[in-house]
């Protein structure tokens, strides 16, 4: 659902578009950031002071709030490289590579967040600020895929083979995070069982919920806006490759 | 009967090229060699890293084996599309006959066969540097080590086919293939201590069944992508 | 620190993340877009 509107909304025509490129954000750009910031300013008064404190962690779960939705923004932004990446391989249209590797690095820095926060969250917990728990570690794989990913992307040589390449290696990461998944749950757990996504419904207080699910849309919208505008440097960027390369070959 | 026929081109086109490459393994020694005398050197380099604590060895022995294990098949990746490479003979390859999924079997098969070799040297010399009985267990070790080579070796081959073209690829392959393996890694190095432990196969299906749904998986999408791979 | 030093800490680098990230990428999209600028002027230049 999500992918689909930022596939078609990407703005710019199939071919090379008339001379002044992606000059400033889109119509749609300047909304969904004005959304965003608006939304996660109200996600950061609700999460932060009207809530009131976990029953057992007291204060410190509040981390949760931040935590929780943008591992959430991180998976969707690797569902996008996943299905953009199958897109191109199919169509060979150079467009939905551009939302593959933008997606990417966003992704990459949602997971960053989520790694930092988890952290963070684990020293007053757990009393130590890194221990190898499932989810944890599962997170700290998918950012070495993914900044994997980004530096195959850095070394390709030509564009359309880094396309390629990044696109295999896109697929074959996608279906490795099950597999992860159920590897890193064998050998070690010891985080709290998943609580919202648990047959039986949620059972974290649905007070918390609230929070949660504006912060998760407000990520949501900031990783949508961040998109379209790496989109655009992506465009500018090939854009500027391909006439150089137009020139270097008229001499 | 035309589905037969056709299935039986892809064995001998895999066939062709899986001999191609061990015929040019024979004559030149250079990739097997380097990976059995690279694997002596890492069980030795391990001893002097760790002390020479016998039972705090025996506690590592597991992850120390499939290190051994995993850098020599790294070793031998890294090499194995170096000779089409040099040769710029790619475009040669792409040239052969029939589907393409018939020549990433074929590397496969040789990346699977060579570091298969280095273990059957790797694993009786650990058993003795560290003194470990593996020759109980060597059925269900065997195995295990089977099950791990396959998963890492196909993604290793296609992997490899990519970084090829890549500057900085002696740094790239283990970079892109190290994350992806770790279902590989974690499900090897735990099943093979609980084997040295005394576990019989039945004590750790669970991870078997994960190295074997792993293989699978990636058995099956690997071909499929490497076509991709090797367009020009 | 207290758990307000902790929450403090974690929001405090993901905002500064989130932040830092986009104002690199608005630095990145002007450089390119100078970079493209500076070449489609050249290159009227030289038609000319």
């Amino acid at each position: 659902m999500e992918e689909r509107t930022v596939v078609t909304s990407v703005p710019w025509g199939p071919e090379p578009a008339p001379a002044p490129v992606a000059d400033r954000p889109s119509a749609t750009a300047r909304v969904l950031g004005g959304a965003a910031a608006l939304v996660l300013t109200t996600g950061l008064y609700v999460g932060l002071a009207v809530v009131p404190p976990d029953a057992v962690q007291g204060e410190v779960q509040r981390i949760m709030y931040l935590h929780v939705p943008s591992i959430v923004t991180a998976y969707l932004a690797f569902a996008v490289v996943f299905c953009a990446s199958l897109l191109y391989l199919w169509k060979r249209d150079l467009r939905y590579d551009a939302v593959a590797v933008s997606s990417a690095e966003i992704g990459v820095l949602f997971t960053g967040i989520t790694l930092a926060t988890g952290s963070i969250w684990g020293k007053p917990t757990w009393g130590v600020w890194w221990t190898w728990d499932a989810r944890l570690t599962l997170t700290a794989i998918l950012f070495t895929i993914y900044v994997g990913y980004l530096m195959l992307r850095a070394f390709a040589e030509e564009p359309q083979a880094g396309a390629r390449y990044g696109a295999v290696l896109a697929i074959v990461g996608f279906l490795d995070i099950p597999l992860n998944h159920m590897a890193v749950q064998w050998w070690r757990t010891l985080h709290q069982p998943s609580s919202i996504l648990r047959p039986g419904g949620p059972s974290v207080a649905s007070v918390m919920l609230v929070p949660l699910a504006i912060n998760f849309a407000g990520l949501v919208l900031l990783y949508t806006y961040l998109l379209l505008e790496r989109i655009r440097l992506e465009r500018v960027r090939r854009r500027t490759a391909e006439l150089t390369l137009k020139r270097g070959r008229r001499g | 009967m035309q589905a037969e026929r056709r299935g039986l081109g892809v064995l001998r086109r895999t066939w062709a090229m899986t001999w191609k490459d061990v015929t040019v393994e024979l004559r030149a020694r250079e990739r097997v060699n380097a990976m059995l005398f690279f694997a002596a050197l890492v069980l030795f380099i391990f001893n002097f890293a760790l002390g020479p604590d016998r039972d705090k060895l025996r506690e590592v022995a597991p992850g120390l084996l499939w290190l051994a294990f995993l850098f020599t098949g790294m070793l031998g990746l890294g090499r194995s599309f170096q000779a089409e490479r040099e040769n710029e003979c790619f475009e040669e390859l792409l040239l052969t006959p029939g589907d393409r999924e018939s020549i990433f079997f074929g590397k496969l098969a040789g990346n699977v066969l060579f570091m298969a070799t280095a273990e059957a040297l790797i694993l009786p010399l650990f058993g003795i540097l560290y003194n470990l009985d593996i020759w109980d267990s060597l059925p269900a070790l065997a195995l295990v080590a089977f099950l791990g080579t396959v998963g890492f070796s196909t993604l290793g081959t296609l992997l490899a086919a990519m970084t090829a073209h890549l500057r900085a690829r002696e740094v790239m392959l283990p970079l892109l293939l190290f994350p992806l393996t770790v279902p590989v890694i974690l499900g090897s190095v735990r099943a093979t201590e609980a084997i040295l432990s005394g576990a019989g196969l039945s004590g750790v299906s669970h991870w078997l069944k994960l190295l074997g749904g792993f293989d699978l998986i990636f058995l099956v999408v690997s071909p499929l992508v490497f076509e991709f791979v090797l367009e020009e | 620190m207290g758990n307000w030093g902790f929450i403090g800490l974690a929001y405090g680098l993901a905002a500064l993340a989130l932040v830092g990230y986009l104002v690199l990428l608005k630095g990145r999209l002007r450089s390119a877009r100078d970079e493209l600028e500076a070449l489609e002027r050249d290159g009227g230049r030289r038609k000319a």
